[in-house]
């Protein structure tokens, strides 16, 4: 360990002095330098039961607030930052939207000027941009040190359906995925910027992707926050309860439309049908006993499970587009979806 | 778990990152303009590469494979035909999908047809029903060079634009002589996928890879750490044909072992050659030395290795071999099963003295009816003092050099009884697939204080008699707390626990949701008290069971108990009921330095166990019900661990259901036990 925060501090020193002449755009020596000031190391709640109670945060405004993750960090009266030039200051949370893991905090000292970010400035980019991730990973910056760098790509930029070991994640919209190890403990509320110093996203909580079953390292883009911190820091923000129902509605079910599925003994017991009761909307569409669905209103149905979860979001008048593998070849279908009576 | 692991695993990737970032630091200080024009470089790369890059999605599948909860995204393929051959990574079929979805970057969809599978480069190639396709273009394998920049492309994120991570080749030739390494990030969202040079040609196939397992999720464990691999393109196309003709192909085996463990600094000097292999069958014998292969001179076991590595079967290779200062070279034909390796057995316990200093020769403690060693006349209290030609020191010493011999093989044998040496011939027989029914346990006297005083020199006595007051080693039943805080264990220590003998470890892996610790001790206690068994009871963290993860903590218990209690490293065993046979099974073949036996009831083996290998002897027992939905899985266990040639005992429980085994069952284990030192 002391090998690599003795190659990091080094790595920094050159990067912030052997900053090289320019021409056009801003070399990455330079980005960091401006970068780094912006920063800010956050000590609150935690340290059991491997719960890290650090973490990072980036300064949006002269006066000192702060936009980081949303975390059990936070779940304290009040928080310690400590700035890039080692001055350490109390905090006060100001403000938190948990559907996209989002909160800011405000510095308790009056007449500061400090150097931050104008959201309104950022941008976004497309995959293989190059990118500098900041944060302040595993704590390994103390004092005034800055926080770490790390370089990569923009790998993708897609939604995320990401788990959080059981829990599914409040976010749903548009990530960075970014090839750099970005999201450790931490890490959450570090940034990423292109290389020539354009902030693009917020580093997020660690997460694994549900998909792959990988920890995935991501960055949610700022204009995706951007109007909630404005809304936060103006005090004008109301949160919108989300209900619960919404996520798993069970309004339809395979049979609502004729179609008698194969029994569901396995975990992954995949989409086959059984047979297809005559004159429903399955029946008239042409679906055949033995089918294989395999996708429903363009989502690749893997199981049962997955198409039960996939009609029971239909709503009466919404078209069913399903795609079944015949033999070898796929068959599109499409029916209309009934009102269901007495709804 | 997850927890911890993950942060191990992006400490690690931290440091890697890090690594690369000092590795780079050219492209760091470089002007933003050279920075600009590296990064179109990237993007202009993977945009050429990107039309014979498709997505893979499979449907239905069995959710572990091993160890690895195997994911349901979807994965890439690579176009390698203008008429719908794709080739993608055996990963992402590992959970054995019944149906197989190919999407291409025009968005059209098909169904896929698996066509075979490479075992050695773990390659699937799949076929779609599709014309006018554009295949990958490889780059060609000795242009490429460490530290060129490599693109890692997959289709798994988004249709429209592959996913992307940049790094450099770090190797070429990596897991003897297969892959090219890259420190791009490479996971389950790109396995499948290309690597990709700045000109957009394919240097090779994103693949999980391993220096240790090779299975389908071996090197999964690497993912996004910064070591990666990928199959070169060029081979790819070698084998596209053998592929095409839809079977599997299998790695190449010729059936031979190195003397000693150092791959590296060893010499390629034969130790076993297996009977009907390859090697066998050209005359090669235990003792030649390997000095050439396909022409190069080889001088180290690892270098053997690189060519043999990257051959499968049915593939030739000529081996030359130096024997009493002649050389003889040979072509062999691989081949991709070996004749599994049984042991020969002699039919005897050897005895448990107290512990000291080596003495000559091995005495017989018990003989087995009808074995070899009954049949030569060879009595209890005998003292075998030469096996073959070799002189025996130690009851260790005689089970290497007979479970190195197969049944059958006939040897000599010189042993002492009343002073009088003696010698005879005899020929080895199978292990025996019973337990006998009787077996007088080995006399472990109590331990006299004055004994113990009067065993250690003068000079340790203080210490000696210090630790006797303040804290000996506990006895009796009493738990064990992890140091790691988590976990915990009970044991069982036999209360007239004697230090100068040594006892068998049983190590209890209890079923998910219950820990059985009140059964286990009564059925146990007095077994353990007769035959000088200590008990080790790890308990899962969560009430659900075991997890994978939890291995390593069941090792570091039992070395703990290793430390502080005198034990006989052959006799540890583990023992499990139902569910708890799958973490057992894992254990015991994970960590066969350490486990020598399994006795497992009521639980069926699921994986493909490893081969047996007499340097790490396996022994089974298995109960089962006749009445349990688990017998034919049971009976399929034991068909499948004999035809691995290990010895396996099995006992159907008439008339029972899904129950842990009775007394007089437990009663069997315990002499089964008992006879886990047998030679």
């Amino acid at each position: 360990m002391k090998i690599i925060f003795v190659a990091r501090m080094l790595l920094a020193v050159a990067m912030l002095t052997a900053a090289p002449r320019m021409l056009a755009a801003q070399s990455a020596g330079e980005t960091i330098k401006s970068v780094m000031p912006r920063m800010v190391k956050i000590f609150g709640a935690g340290g059991i039961r491997q719960l890290h109670a650090y973490g990072t945060g980036t300064l949006v405004s002269a006066e000192g607030h702060i936009i980081t993750v949303w975390s059990h960090v936070l779940d304290t009266d009040e928080v310690t930052v400590v700035l890039a030039n080692g001055r350490r200051l109390e905090a006060k949370v100001l403000g938190a939207e948990p559907q996209l893991d989002l909160a800011v905090i405000k510095l308790q000292e009056d007449d500061l000027d400090l150097p931050f970010f104008d959201l309104a400035n950022a941008t976004s980019a497309s995959p293989g941009t190059r990118i500098l991730g900041f944060s302040n990973m595993f704590k390994v910056a103390t004092g005034d040190e800055p926080v770490s760098v790390l370089h990569g790509v923009i790998s993708a930029r897609t939604r995320l359906t990401a788990r959080r070991g059981a829990y599914q994640v409040p976010y749903d919209g548009d990530v960075y995925v970014v090839d750099a190890i970005t999201n450790n403990p931490g890490a959450g509320g570090g940034i990423i910027t292109s290389v020539d110093g354009k902030l693009l996203g917020m580093i997020g909580k660690e997460l694994r992707n549900a998909e792959s079953n990988t920890w995935i390292n991501y960055a949610v883009p700022i204009p995706e926050i951007r109007k909630v911190v404005g809304e936060i820091i103006s005090g004008q923000y109301v949160r919108e309860e989300k209900s619960d129902e919404e996520d798993n509605p069970e309004r339809y079910n395979p049979f609502d439309f004729g179609l008698v599925m194969i029994p569901d003994v396995l975990y992954r017991t995949p989409a086959y049908i059984t047979s297809v009761v005559p004159n429903t909307a399955a029946d008239e569409a042409g679906i055949q006993p033995d089918d294989l669905i395999v996708f429903a209103n363009d989502e690749l149905i893997q199981s049962n499970r997955m198409l039960k979860r996939e009609l029971g979001r239909l709503e009466g008048g919404d078209t069913l587009r399903i795609i079944v593998k015949r033999g070898a070849t796929l068959v599109t279908l499409e029916f209309p979806v009934q009102k269901k009576p007495g709804s | 778990m997850q927890f911890p692991i993950k942060y191990r695993r992006s400490l690690f990737g931290f440091t890697l990152t890090v690594c690369a970032v000092l590795a780079t630091g050219n492209a760091i200080a470089a002007d933003a303009k050279t920075e600009a024009l590296e990064e179109q470089a990237f993007k202009q790369a993977a945009a050429l590469a990107a039309e014979s890059v498709v997505r893979v999605q499979t449907i239905g599948g069995i959710d572990r494979v091993g160890q690895v909860l195997t994911g349901t995204g979807p994965t890439t393929g690579v176009i390698v035909s203008a008429d719908g051959y794709i080739i993608s990574s055996a990963f992402n079929f590992a959970s054995k999908p019944a149906s197989v979805l190919v999407q291409l970057p025009d968005g059209r969809r098909f169904s896929a047809e698996t066509v075979a599978t490479d075992r050695l480069k773990m390659l699937t190639l799949l076929k779609i029903d599709a014309k006018g396709l554009i295949p990958a273009v490889a780059a060609k394998k000795d242009s490429v060079k460490v530290g060129q920049w490599a693109v890692a492309m997959g289709r798994t994120f988004s249709l429209e634009y592959p996913s992307i991570s940049v790094g450099i080749v770090s190797a070429l030739n990596r897991i003897w002589g297969k892959a090219v390494q890259t420190d791009a990030k490479i996971s389950p969202v790109n396995y499948g996928g290309p690597l990709v040079n700045i000109e957009g040609k394919t240097l090779g196939i994103l693949v999980p890879l391993s220096t240790r397992g090779s299975g389908e999720t071996a090197g999964v464990e690497w993912y996004d750490s910064g070591i990666g691999f990928a199959i070169p393109m060029q081979d790819v196309y070698t084998t596209l044909d053998r592929l095409k003709a839809g079977k599997d192909l299998q790695p190449g085996l010729m059936g031979i072992n190195f003397r000693g463990r150092d791959l590296l600094g060893g010499k390629p000097i034969l130790d076993r050659v297996r009977t009907e292999s390859p090697a066998d069958k050209v005359g090669f014998k235990s003792g030649d030395l390997i000095v050439t292969v396909n022409g190069k001179p080889v001088h180290r076991q690892a270098e053997v290795k690189q060519v043999l590595g990257s051959l499968y079967s049915d593939d030739t290779v000529t081996i030359a071999i130096k024997r009493d200062d002649k050389t003889i070279e040979k072509e062999l034909t691989l081949v991709a099963e070996l004749v599994a390796y049984e042991s020969g057995f002699l039919g005897i316990l050897p005895g448990r003295g107290p512990v000291g200093p080596a003495t000559a020769g091995v005495e017989v403690r018990h003989i087995f009816p009808g074995s070899p060693a009954a049949m030569a006349g060879l009595k209890t209290r005998d003292r075998i003092m030469r096996f073959g030609e070799t002189d025996i020191t130690d009851a260790q010493s005689l089970l290497s050099l007979v479970s190195r011999l197969r049944p059958e093989e006939k040897t000599s044998l010189v042993f002492v009884r009343d002073d009088k040496e003696q010698t005879v011939q005899l020929e080895l027989a199978s292990i025996p697939d019973d337990v006998p029914a009787e077996l007088t346990s080995s006399f472990i006297p109590v331990a006299k204080e004055d004994d113990a005083k009067d065993d250690k020199k003068p000079a340790d006595k203080d210490d000696n008699t210090d630790a006797d007051e303040e804290e000996g080693p506990k006895t009796g039943r009493f738990n064990v707390k992890m140091p790691n805080g988590e976990h915990s264990c009970w044991a069982y220590v036999p209360a007239d626990y004697n230090p100068q003998y040594e006892y068998a470890v049983m190590v209890w892996i209890h079923p998910g949701g219950d820990t059985m610790e009140a059964t286990v001790f009564k059925q146990w206690q007095a077994i353990c008290d007769r035959r000088g068994i200590i008990i080790l009871g790890p308990k899962a963290q969560q009430v659900s069971g075991f997890t994978p993860n939890e291995a390593e903590f069941v090792k570091d218990a039992l070395e703990q108990m290793t430390e502080k209690y005198s034990i006989d490293t052959n006799r540890v065993f583990l023992h499990t009921y139902s569910n708890g046979g799958k973490f057992a099974y894992q254990l015991a073949f994970k960590y066969r330095e350490q486990f020598h036996g399994v006795a497992a009831a009521a639980a069926p083996l699921r994986t493909r166990p490893p081969e047996n290998d007499p340097d790490y002897r396996m022994q089974f027992h298995l109960l089962c019900g006749d009445k349990d939905s688990l017998f034919r899985n049971m009976q399929q266990t034991v068909g499948g661990l004999k035809r691995l040639k290990y010895p396996v005992n099995f006992t159907t429980m008439k008339g029972r259901a899904h129950k842990y085994p009775a007394e007089e069952e437990t009663e069997e284990i315990g002499r089964w036990a008992d006879c886990l030192d047998r030679i």
